[in-house]
């Protein structure tokens, strides 16, 4: 993680290179055209032509100075493809003069500060990129800007796909994946508003039926299957962890997918896909189109530290969904626990609010999976949810009662969930007949789903809670306890059981749907006629994860010490001192060796 | 350790043309729907079953809304539900998008009254609720069901009891005749048979079934110990070698 660098844009120092630019060029050339058009015969053409120029010729003129000079700069540093300058004016200018001049308002509109860039089309299209994005985030966007940022997302991805060969772009990771990530989000955003008949102006509901192609789920997919397929990426990633050579890689993914930006866009349109698949509901084709990804820390991808969080997020949702609850708490905790680590990097990144939330959602989600099936695979993670979410789960663990909990954090936690169709916006009659009967939206489906699945094991705290008591007990006693009926009782002690057990990965699966059947808890029993035998594992205290912590803070520390230069006390007053106490020196040979280090 | 999703990722019957469909991009283009349909019918007359074949279908459906069929939709979930306690029947309705009621009068869409039942059925399972699953199943109110869709499902029955089954063979080792008889939805000589059939022992003189024994039934106390592995340590061991 790199230091945010300070933009020059952003200190009020002068540069001079940066001031030789003159800004004023672009009004004389829009001027001349009006002029021009002046003399030309008056018609209605005309007459628009010139006010549009008249009002993009004063819109530019609002434009403050360093704001113009950013943008050329920002194009200058494209234009040479100096990644660290674009990381620079990404990272750190935009968002600076966003929040100095634009934090309520849009950015200057493309085709105004095009003459500062020389009507560069795909600079255009990339900063058109940075300005829905702001619109998206910091306003209220409308229903042309959702139009028109599709079609800049369509114009953006035609031209790296359908050039004449690779494109010599180059662009950081961290915009790659903003790119891919924001135009999910702005899909399931555009569904979620598309979907509000109710709100909709007459203008809006014929837009909306003319442009059915806009946003559509498939042309969405479409986008992301095209860089996958162009980058080769599914093909990169098994070659690369079977450690095949540079050269051998370079020969197998193809012109495209040798290109950094390929290979990024490839991979990130992986973890795009398994985010639109899970927002529709498809949880096992999530998991499946993500087959060829490597879950660990160890691969280049995770340098991008949202992709990382958010394919963590999405496979443990998954697996929550397939009611694999061990491999879903497995997820989180290995990214909540990155998370942690990274924490001290991320403070100053303009992600971290982001990330942040999503790891919220995460602590919620371990405590849902922990009522369900509960582990004690992390103290450290279960501590934290402990202290967010204690009530919720004290209502969680107590089966049928706990059920507004489960619904509260599972909707607060879940992804956005979409419908994949419009309301039918092409047909009066029938938008009348939805707007009367508003479906239900997609959120509450798929929490009726996860409750039902949670209403299924809704007997098995109380059942286990008595169970832990007994090594051997009658069934007909049991009932009674219970005040159950026997028969009933003992259905509920099948569902017990397969409560206790789940598919789960041990580890050395391949693929992330494969699995073996494992046991989940720690009490287990079995039915022998009416008799009913239990036995309870115990785990041993668990010692190996702190002393290996503490270790390691230890040698850290000692570390920190020996790096450190000697107090440097006055010789004068310090030398003598330990003589006067009769206490020798340090020894020398000490010394050096510190300074050797 | 045998892995429990494998046949269920793929499953050996599968042919190859199918499996070209489900893991690749051609399963988005709508005009592979009946190939996967008529699969999901051979399904259906042998026995077999394949869910993320059967998946791809619905998401064929959620994607092109003309495509929908209300037949192919229930015999779907009818099938799913012979996969408890695999999650097979929720991750098909997670695919099953709101739709506006049918516009056409003459043909009725049997999906709105059907799918409470299936639902109803499904959590019954779920809760290994055998009997009331097998009161519900025969009821009046679920003929329609049982004349129009699971006749045509071969096996249906069968591949309910193996529900039961699964459920019984993981929580029992000696169950009484009776019970086990309300869990089949079997009685006397069939009872007899069916038992014997999955290898079970029934003694007629105590009117007990003894199940082999297997992972689940076989229960014992122990005490797990914590299990260090050298990766762990290896920022310890390797600080210690640099320090040296």
């Amino acid at each position: 993680m790199s230091q945010p660098r300070l933009g020059l844009w952003a200190t009020e120092e002068i540069d001079e290179e940066i001031q030789d630019v003159d800004v004023n060029l672009a009004i004389n050339y829009a001027q001349s055209g009006l002029y021009d058009d002046a003399q030309s015969r008056i018609n209605e053409a005309a007459i628009i032509a010139v006010q549009q120029q008249m009002a993009q010729q004063a819109a530019f003129a609002q434009i403050p100075d360093v704001v113009k000079r950013f943008i050329v700069h920002f194009h200058q540093a494209v234009l040479e493809n100096n990644l660290s300058e674009i990381t620079a004016a990404y990272e750190s200018g935009w968002n600076r003069l966003t929040e100095k001049y634009y934090a309520k308002t849009e950015w200057p509109e493309a085709e105004v500060i095009a003459p500062l860039v020389n009507d560069d089309q795909l600079f255009l299209i990339l900063y058109r990129e940075l300005y829905y994005r702001h619109v998206y985030s910091r306003l209220q966007p409308d229903i042309d800007d959702r139009f028109h940022s599709y079609e800049n997302s369509c114009e953006l991805f035609n031209y790296l796909l359908n050039s004449d060969g690779p494109v010599p772009l180059e662009l950081p990771e961290q915009w790659l994946w903003d790119i891919v990530d924001e135009f999910i989000y702005q899909f399931q955003s555009f569904c979620v508003w598309r979907s509000k008949v109710k709100t909709k102006t007459d203008e809006e509901i014929l837009m909306l039926s003319d442009g059915a192609q806009v946003w559509s789920a498939y042309s969405v997919l479409n986008v992301l299957y095209s860089l996958i397929q162009k980058s080769k990426i599914g093909e990169y990633l098994p070659a690369h962890q079977q450690g095949k050579s540079e050269a051998e890689l370079a020969e197998l993914v193809g012109e495209y997918g040798a290109r950094p930006l390929y290979r990024m866009l490839g991979y990130f349109s992986l973890i795009g896909l398994l985010r639109v698949h899970v927002l529709l509901g498809d949880f096992t084709l999530g998991l499946k189109v993500i087959e060829s990804v490597e879950l660990n820390q160890k691969t280049p991808f995770t340098r991008v530290t949202a992709c990382h969080v958010a394919t963590y997020y999405y496979v443990g949702f998954c697996y929550i969904m397939l009611r694999r609850y061990p491999d879903a708490i497995r997820s989180f905790v290995t990214v909540l626990n990155f998370i942690l680590r990274m924490r001290q990097y991320h403070t100053r990144s303009y992600q971290y609010d982001q990330i942040n939330k999503q790891a919220d959602r995460m602590y919620a989600l371990f405590a849902v999976c922990n009522a369900l099936s509960p582990s004690r695979l992390d103290d450290n993670i279960a501590n934290i949810v402990k202290d967010r979410y204690g009530d919720q789960f004290a209502k969680m663990s107590r089966g049928e009662e706990g059920l507004p909990a489960f619904e509260e954090l599972f909707l607060y936690a879940c992804p956005k969930f979409i419908t994949a169709n419009p309301p039918p916006y092409d047909d009066a009659e029938q938008l009348a007949v939805f707007a009367e009967e508003v479906p239900s939206e997609p959120a509450q489906r798929h929490l009726a789903l996860f409750l039902s699945d949670v209403r299924a094991q809704a007997a098995v705290p109380t059942l286990r809670s008595f169970l832990k008591l007994y090594t051997s007990l009658d069934a007909t006693k049991l009932a009674g306890f219970l005040d159950a009926d026997e028969e009933e009782m003992v259905q509920q002690m099948m569902a017990v059981k397969a409560a206790s057990r789940s598919v789960g990965r041990v580890g050395s699966e391949k693929s992330l749907l494969d699995g073996q059947m494992i046991a989940t808890s720690d009490m287990d029993f079995v039915i022998n006629e009416n008799m009913v035998h239990i036995a309870e594992s115990t785990v041993g205290r668990r010692f190996a994860g702190w002393f290996i912590r503490n270790t390691e803070h230890a040698q850290r520390v000692l570390d920190g010490l020996k790096n450190n230069p000697l107090p440097s006390v006055p010789h004068a007053v310090a030398a003598p001192a330990p003589e006067a106490d009769g206490k020798p020196a340090h020894p020398p040979q000490k010394k050096v060796a510190w300074g050797a280090k | 350790m045998a892995s429990a999703t494998s046949d269920w990722v793929t499953p050996p019957k599968r042919p190859e043309l199918i499996e070209n469909l489900v893991s690749g991009v051609d399963r988005y283009n709508p005009s592979n729907v009946g190939i996967l349909e008529d699969y999901l019918y051979h399904q259906i007359r042998s026995q077999e079953y394949d869910c993320l074949a059967n998946l791809a279908i619905l998401k064929l459906y959620q994607f092109n809304q003309d495509l929908y069929n209300p037949d192919v939709i229930v015999n779907i979930l009818v099938k799913a539900l012979t996969s408890v306690p695999f999650p097979d029947f929720n991750l098909s309705i997670a695919l099953l998008d709101e739709r506006l009621p049918s516009a056409n009068p003459d043909e009725p869409d049997p999906l709105p009254t059907l799918l409470p039942h299936l639902t109803s059925l499904h959590s019954l399972l779920q809760q290994c609720r055998f009997p009331a699953f097998w009161a519900l199943y025969r009821s009046d109110e679920l003929e329609s069901l049982r004349d129009n869709y699971t006749v045509e499902v071969v096996g249906f029955e069968d591949s309910i009891r193996d529900v039961a089954v699964r459920a019984v063979k993981a929580a029992f080792q000696r169950i009484g005749s009776k019970r086990l008889s309300s869990y089949l939805d079997l009685e006397g000589a069939d009872l007899e048979e069916y038992v014997t059939r999955i290898g079970w022992r029934l003694d007629s003189s105590t009117g007990v079934v003894e199940l082999p024994p297997n992972p689940d039934n076989q229960i014992s106390s122990t005490v797990v110990q914590e299990d260090i592995k050298l990766p762990q340590l290896s920022k310890v061991i390797s600080h210690a070698i640099s320090a040296a």
